[in-house]
């Protein structure tokens, strides 16, 4: 009779013993927020070499803060970012978020601002000779990397030497590969010889893959050597604690050579839903947030408790045209393309306003850049360019379009579709995940079956040769990434020319030039230059933005 | 009783090897270039080709998977693709998160849906039994993405009272697992009634009434033990789900766990990773399913195996 009561009972007992066990076992171990009082920790000690990362990680911090201080409430600035680390290595940084990260604890030699103009960093001047083949960096002195070591010109040179190593993982290798040797000339002077003039090298030094890591690290004999998981840099702020797929937990790095950061800690929370993110910043549980729902963007600028900045970045939004298929080989038909379809519209009423309409096959904050002209939608001349080009049979074109990979793609290609046919134009969009994409519009032109493939390109830093290289023969895929197969001799000439170019002058007016021929030949629907929204609590400042999709939160202090 | 446990023991080595193929030949199957996705769109052609050969993915498919088996025999899952680190220690850093939620929400869907489907089968065709059918249909086909935002915004922007996100605080646990438990609480509550409905019609309950039970003894001990068999391999099943269905959770509240890790390694072809969890989560389910079982003969002694 009572037979039943107690297995039940006991299923049910033992059940509640595991979630509690579970529970109980819960990865509690929230960052304390208190500063340790005990004495320095271990200046000396390197991070080990942690290629077993458990759930979290932590390196010594280089000196614990003044213990006769009065222990003041720690400051802690909270910014949710939507990818996981796929590497903390600076060589490896294949993607801009990631870096951005990285950014707080590795610096590099030389930086951009807002406008993106290089400014210096780690190198606090340079020189480059006249023939642009040697590129003389002279260092900060002081300088500290977290384990302590010093930031000199030997560490400079291992740390580029290290990009160029072949058996390394750099995600990024191309705008380094002229670099023919690296000398420390003294302890403060590196001299870059090059093999071949390239003369956007000096912007090549911002990218996050030439972050300095401490010498401990990538000593050719350490075993962090190939792989590393510790951005032991000289930034200003030292990671403590990365927990996968959580977040990771910045401690303000004492001993940091230049103007001192505000907050004590800084934590990067990994939160993948764009709304998620947005409810910790109107829960006030972040103080900062990239990449809100595009479609609230509206509404959060009409809250005062919250700053939108819709910040322009480095990255141009276009439908590619295969160039070669019969129809679209006629610039004049790709012209109509581009004046069939109304970006205006579209950046308003589908992008939220987070674009801005293109005037350059290239991004505006890119060396290069200039205004050339607009493709204001004009159904009338679309329909005469197409007549002119004797296009009597409506067009039948393949549209493949990612999803979720840049701002409102998929929705975005609905439109411009939707343009098309008013003209004539019919196309049947398709849509793939991201890997199957790439694979589909890498393919070999014989085996190429899409006409036109939304896309976005935003460049490895922000010079126009990083741009050209997508309109160069050399590049068409499945060698380079040019998916357009866009052929013009002479174009290529002449971005072979603009890109050795030592006057920058001189060089700025060649990519200008080229500019005006690629626009009227028009490879691609141009749309826009993708915005990149940050917003952020009223209650904080100086949370600002780099032209290249970065934020840049790294002075940010209460507002009052 | 032990020979059963061996016989299952075998079968499941079995039923792992054929997922071992199962996996490596549907991965392979997807459209998509690791070398390409993971090296990034920026990488020369030559790194992507060097990649390529890092990864071992210029060798033949059939040495690919000898390698893969091979490795596994050792208990080596290999290396991440994306983030060169050992795929186990990528998994267990996320296990546990995983675990703990799909524990804690299988047993609020367990205190909540059992005791909600008796009820309802004991109030059969009252108001009572009717609104609780209302609630459990909506649980069952309530969408997981939005149920978790609508949590959100009352909860944490609207009321403040709990986290939007993440697992670093205990109540953090809180949210997530009653969206993950929604569909389970439903699912649960209705087979309890449906299965305590036919039981309750049965001789047995009857006789127990004859002879003066009080009704919550002939509910509790003499129906609810006989309809708790088909409850035990719902709960089971559930329980599985659970801990592999929890990507959407995991993407709604930031929950570091398995499923996002499983979400990027699919979208990076990191072929080791999703290789490695699919074999895990297979092995777990096959142990799970091994525990429902022996768990019937302890409820219902008239089960035996042997």
């Amino acid at each position: 009779m009572f037979r039943f009561a107690q297995p039940f009972t006991r299923v049910m007992l033992l059940l509640a013993l595991v979630v509690l066990a579970v529970a109980c076992a819960a990865p509690t171990a929230a960052p304390t927020s208190a500063p340790p009082t005990k004495a320095p920790v271990a200046t000396s000690a390197p991070a080990p070499a942690a290629t077993t990362a458990p759930a979290a990680t932590a390196v010594p911090a280089t000196k614990a803060p003044d213990p006769t201080k009065p222990a003041a409430a720690a400051t802690n600035f909270r910014i949710a970012i939507g990818v996981d680390m796929d590497t903390l290595d600076p060589a490896g940084q294949t993607t801009t978020t990631v870096s951005n990260v990285v950014d707080y604890s590795a610096e590099t030699l030389v930086t951009i601002d807002e406008k993106g103009e290089t400014q210096p960093l780690l190198a606090k001047s340079w020189d480059v000779s006249k023939d642009g083949l040697t590129y003389t960096f002279v260092l900060q002195s002081g300088v500290k990397f977290h384990d302590g070591k010093a930031f000199d010109a030997n560490a400079a040179k291992m740390n580029i030497e290290r990009i160029l190593d072949p058996d390394v993982k750099v995600g990024t290798r191309g705008p380094f590969m002229s670099i023919g040797k690296v000398e420390a000339v003294d302890a403060s002077t590196v001299r870059i010889t090059l093999k071949t003039p390239f003369p956007a090298l000096l912007q090549a030094f911002s990218m996050t893959t030439s972050g300095m890591l401490s010498p401990t690290l990538i000593e050719k004999t350490a075993a962090t050597y190939k792989n590393i998981t510790q951005p032991t840099g000289t930034g200003p702020y030292v990671l403590k604690e990365y927990t996968k797929g959580a977040q990771l937990v910045f401690a303000k790095n004492a001993d940091y050579w230049g103007k001192k950061p505000y907050y004590d800690t800084v934590t990067i929370r990994i939160v993948p839903e764009a709304a998620t993110r947005e409810s910790l910043l109107l829960a006030n549980q972040v103080d900062a947030i990239i990449l809100p729902p595009i479609s609230d963007v509206p509404a959060l600028q009409r809250n005062s408790a919250v700053k939108v900045i819709t910040a322009p970045s480095n990255r141009i939004i276009f439908i590619s045209i295969n160039n070669t298929v019969k129809g679209l080989d006629n610039p004049k038909v790709r012209q109509a393309l581009n004046y069939a379809v109304d970006k205006e519209a579209i950046i308003k009423s589908v992008m939220f306003s987070a674009g801005y309409e293109l005037d350059a096959p290239m991004a505006p904050s890119l060396f290069g850049y200039c205004k050339v002209g607009s493709y204001a939608y004009d159904v009338n001349k679309a329909k005469a360019l197409l007549k002119e080009a004797n296009i009597t049979a409506p067009l039948k074109l393949a549209f493949i379009s990612p999803t979720g990979r840049y701002v409102q793609d998929f929705q975005a290609s609905q439109a411009v579709a939707g343009y098309l046919k008013e003209v004539g134009v019919e196309t049947d969009l398709k849509t793939m995940d991201w890997p199957s994409y790439v694979a589909t519009i890498t393919k070999p032109v014989a085996e190429n079956t899409t006409n036109l493939h939304l896309l976005g390109w935003a460049p490895g830093f922000l010079d126009a040769s990083q741009q050209m290289t997508f309109f160069s023969i050399s590049q068409h895929v499945p060698k380079g990434l040019a998916t357009h197969f866009y052929t013009n001799a002479d174009v290529d000439k002449k971005i072979q020319a603009a890109d050795a170019e030592i006057d920058a002058k001189k060089r700025a007016e060649l990519y200008c030039d080229i500019n005006k021929t690629i626009w009227n030949e028009a490879p691609v629907i141009f749309l826009w230059n993708q915005a990149f929204p940050i917003v952020h609590s009223a209650k904080v400042k100086n949370v600002t933005f780099r032209p290249n999709e970065k934020f840049y939160a790294i002075y940010a202090e209460p507002a009052n | 009783m032990l020979r059963y446990l061996q016989q299952r023991f075998i079968a499941a080595l079995i039923t792992l090897f054929g997922i071992t193929i199962i996996v490596f030949a549907i991965l392979r199957m997807l459209p998509g270039d690791p070398a390409r996705v993971i090296a990034g769109l920026l990488a020369t052609q030559e790194d992507v080709e060097r990649l390529r050969v890092q990864l071992g993915l210029d060798q033949p498919m059939l040495i690919q998977y000898a390698n893969f088996l091979g490795n596994l025999l050792r208990g080596d899952l290999g290396i991440s693709a994306r983030t060169s680190q050992p795929v186990l220690d990528e998994v267990m850093a996320r296990l546990p998160a995983t675990m703990q939620l799909a524990v804690v929400s299988m047993l609020i869907a367990a205190l909540i849906g059992i005791p909600v489907g008796v009820i309802a089968a004991t109030r059969r065709n009252s108001i009572l039994d009717y609104i609780l059918s209302i609630i459990t249909l909506f649980g069952v086909s309530m969408p997981v993405y939005w149920l978790g935002l609508m949590l959100i915004v009352i909860f944490a922007v609207n009321l403040q009272l709990l986290p939007a996100a993440g697992n670093e605080k205990i109540e953090s646990l809180i949210l997530p697992s009653l969206t993950l438990a929604a569909f389970s609480i439903a699912l649960i509550a209705r087979m309890t009634r449906s299965s305590m409905l036919e039981v309750l019609h049965q001789d047995y309950v009857r006789t127990a009434r004859a002879k003066g039970l009080r009704e919550r003894g002939v509910v509790f001990r003499h129906a609810l033990q006989n309809a708790f068999i088909p409850v035990i391999t719902v709960l089971g099943l559930q329980f599985g789900t659970l801990l592999g269905g929890a990507v959407l959770t995991e993407s709604v509240f930031g929950w570091p766990g398995i499923g996002l890790l499983m979400l990027d390694s699919i979208f990076a072809r990191d072929y080791p990773v999703v290789q490695g969890v699919v074999f895990i989560f297979a092995a777990m389910f096959i142990g799970l399913n091994v525990a429902v079982d022996v768990l019937y003969a302890y409820i219902d002694p008239r089960i035996h195996y042997g």
